[in-house]
């Protein structure tokens, strides 16, 4: 067999060492039917094994949503002392799956090595619940998090709105409706390998049947949350926005090999026409969410180095 | 990756740890990985810090990668060349035997690296000899005695992805496998050895020389497996065609047949009316199979036959379409990258 015709080339080296390990626990195509194994696959380890060793401590609240509660954690320094910067965290899992602790090892990090607050929330899921259902959600949860910003020790000066994949595009949204309804003041958005763009785009027919989140796996899950609903509308999909001035700072990193690379590099180039400030990361050889799958790679490193540095600039320093 | 490794174990207890250990050193080693990336890889397997001693300059690698400050090395270490030796921290009964793995494929992986004054690269392991198309006769007959195989007997080559279930484990050599769809579990079994897993292929019967014939049959095997069943897909079911499909130069390419199917499979109906008519005789028992109306059937066949552009019930067109459906389900086949489900 021709190894050198393996379409996995494209991937860094540690990366494509790291899918011969993780292959199988998310594969690269995800249909409509796959939809209850990923639930169960991508669900996050359990409570005790997030917080071992870590100095945080995790508070779940019930917070009011558009329809009924929200549940929510407000995660904390344990030794947190007056108010302090936060993040708004909006968890991946293509708008379909994933719980508010999915991928959330390196928010833990902020949170212990920044001295920040995150308050995560469990946003309604598609298809069960499409647009607007997770979007409404997400804009509440952080309505609620900037009014009770004393009660929870946070800085309403310092809310970074961010999300990873289906997070990042639900953080742009959440950041453009703060905007256009004169809602809560932004301190930046942080925008991982975003979620941003219901049309295909170059790097989505590139990336095909390889890494983790192909093209089928992006139709499956803009099915899931447009359902029929025509035209799309901007909070549901950023990217159709024709108007991305007067937003907060952006930080927007996303892997050269996957196929939110193009509507990533947009997103950033339309803030710039705008006036506005983005700082652009696109990571040679990376997948989609590596640094969720090996934090270990070099690659992978690099791009949580730079998201942190971006972090204490925004919310430390 | 430890983590994903036990959470493997979570979802498959009998998912293969070591294979997928010995998989991921054999990409790293491949890509010319340098010693701080081998060493993070060590350290997230084993979910411990790594330690590498040159001499009296230790190194040493927490799980996510970071540098950590240098310890001095345990009673035992394992070795990789003079004076150069490796470790994982914190070992355990449970964890011996991973880490026993780890230590010697991350070794191996150092040497490589690190040994300037060796000239002749590593050879590849006996199983990639044994079934690579290139090898000679003499190389695989070598390969095949190294594993301890009789040079004039005939076996069988199993396949299995990584993340495969094992009900009944191969007895006989096996090892990591690199193929373009990503590295595969490789097994040498007698000819009427059944093993079982959720997904496995069986290949045909070959000479030690021409094992690399039953490996490229069990591939084709293994991505026809229709990945939830534990039903077990075997070459010798498609005879020739197996043999026949393996030696296409490359199933990706698409052709007006095998577009026409993508089109037809891009129904609700396509691929399960398609596979009813592939496996009967008439457009009846078609009807009988796919468990729908006579008159659906019909209706069905007809827009079949619009789209191929010929009549797949009769002479040459029969094998057309067939041909097409199998080249079709072996370009979409997703077994390789999904673990089945486990009600199956």
């Amino acid at each position: 067999m021709n190894v050198m015709s393996d379409p996995r080339r494209v991937f860094d080296p540690e990366l494509r060492a790291a899918l011969a390990v993780v292959g199988g626990v998310f594969p690269p195509t995800i249909t409509p039917e796959l939809i209850p194994f990923m639930r169960q696959s991508y669900a996050s380890a359990p409570r005790a094994d997030l917080l071992s060793g870590r100095e945080i401590e995790i508070v779940d609240l019930l917070i009011p949503g558009p329809d009924g509660g929200i549940d929510a954690s407000i995660i904390s320094p344990t030794h947190a002392s007056g108010p302090c910067g936060a993040v708004y965290l909006l968890h991946s899992g293509g708008m379909m799956f994933g719980d508010r602790f999915s991928g959330i090892d390196d928010a833990l990090d902020w949170v212990e090595d920044l001295g920040v607050r995150v308050l995560t929330i469990e946003y309604r899921l598609a298809p069960e619940h499409p647009h607007p259902a997770p979007f409404n959600d997400c804009y509440a949860g952080l309505v609620w998090m900037a009014d009770h910003a004393d009660d929870l020790g946070i800085r309403p000066d310092r809310i970074v709105v961010g999300g990873a994949s289906a997070g990042g595009g639900l953080a742009a949204a959440v950041t453009l409706a703060a905007r256009d309804r004169n809602g809560p003041r932004i301190r930046g958005q942080l925008l991982d390998y975003p979620m941003l763009d219901d049309r295909p785009t170059p790097s989505t027919a590139i990336f095909d049947g390889i890494g983790v989140w192909d093209r089928v796996s992006n139709e499956t899950g803009w099915a899931a949350l447009l359902r029929s609903i025509r035209p799309v509308p901007t909070y549901a999909a950023p990217a159709r926005s024709d108007d991305l001035g007067g937003l907060p700072p952006a930080f927007i990193d996303v892997g050269a090999a996957e196929i939110f690379r193009d509507e990533a590099v947009d997103y950033a180039r339309g803030i710039w026409a705008a006036g506005g400030e983005a700082e652009l990361h696109v990571w040679p050889g990376a997948f989609h969410a590596c640094d969720i799958f090996a934090p270990h790679a070099g690659i992978s490193r690099r791009m949580i180095a730079a998201r942190r540095a971006w972090l204490r600039r925004m919310l430390v320093d | 990756m430890q983590e994903l490794l036990g959470r493997l174990k979570a979802l498959d207890p009998a998912a293969s740890q070591s294979l997928r250990v010995i998989a991921c050193f054999d990409e790293l080693i491949v890509g010319d990985v340098g010693v701080h990336g081998l060493l993070s890889a060590a350290a997230a397997l084993a979910g411990r810090p790594v330690c590498l001693a040159r001499g009296t300059v230790v190194t040493r690698v927490d799980s996510h990668g970071g540098s950590m400050e240098p310890v001095g090395a345990p009673i035992h270490a394992h070795p990789v060349m003079d004076d150069v030796e490796v470790w994982i921290e914190n070992p355990a009964d449970e964890t011996a035997e991973l880490d026993a793995i780890i230590l010697e494929r991350l070794a191996l992986a150092l040497l490589i690296r690190l040994d300037t004054k060796r000239t002749s690269a590593v050879p590849p392991r006996d199983m990639t000899l044994l079934l690579e198309r290139g090898s000679s006769a003499t190389d695989r007959r070598d390969a095949a005695a190294r594993l301890g195989l009789a040079t004039n007997a005939r076996y069988r080559i199993v396949v299995a992805p990584l993340f495969a279930t094992w009900t009944r484990h191969p007895r006989g050599p096996e090892d990591v496998v690199a193929t373009p769809f990503g590295p595969v579990h490789a097994a040498v079994v007698d000819i009427d050895a059944a093993p079982a897993a959720s997904p496995v292929g069986i290949g045909s019967i070959a000479q030690v020389e021409e094992m690399d014939r039953s490996f490229r049959t069990a591939m084709i095997a293994l991505r026809l497996h229709d990945g939830s069943s534990s039903e077990t897909s075997r070459a010798d079911d498609l005879g020739g065609l197996a043999e026949m499909l393996a030696d296409l130069p490359d199933d990706r390419h698409d052709d007006g047949d095998q577009m026409a199917v993508e089109i037809i499979a891009s129904h609700r109906w396509g691929a399960i009316t398609i596979d009813a008519l592939v496996r009967s005789g008439s457009v009846r028992e078609a009807a009988r199979i796919a468990h729908v109306h006579h008159s659906t059937m019909t209706d069905r066949v007809e827009i079949i036959t619009d789209t191929l552009g010929f009549d797949p019930m009769s002479g040459i067109g029969r094998t057309r379409m067939n041909l097409a459906f199998l080249r079709w389900r072996l370009r979409t086949s997703r077994v390789l990258e999904l673990v089945p489900t486990r009600n199956a």
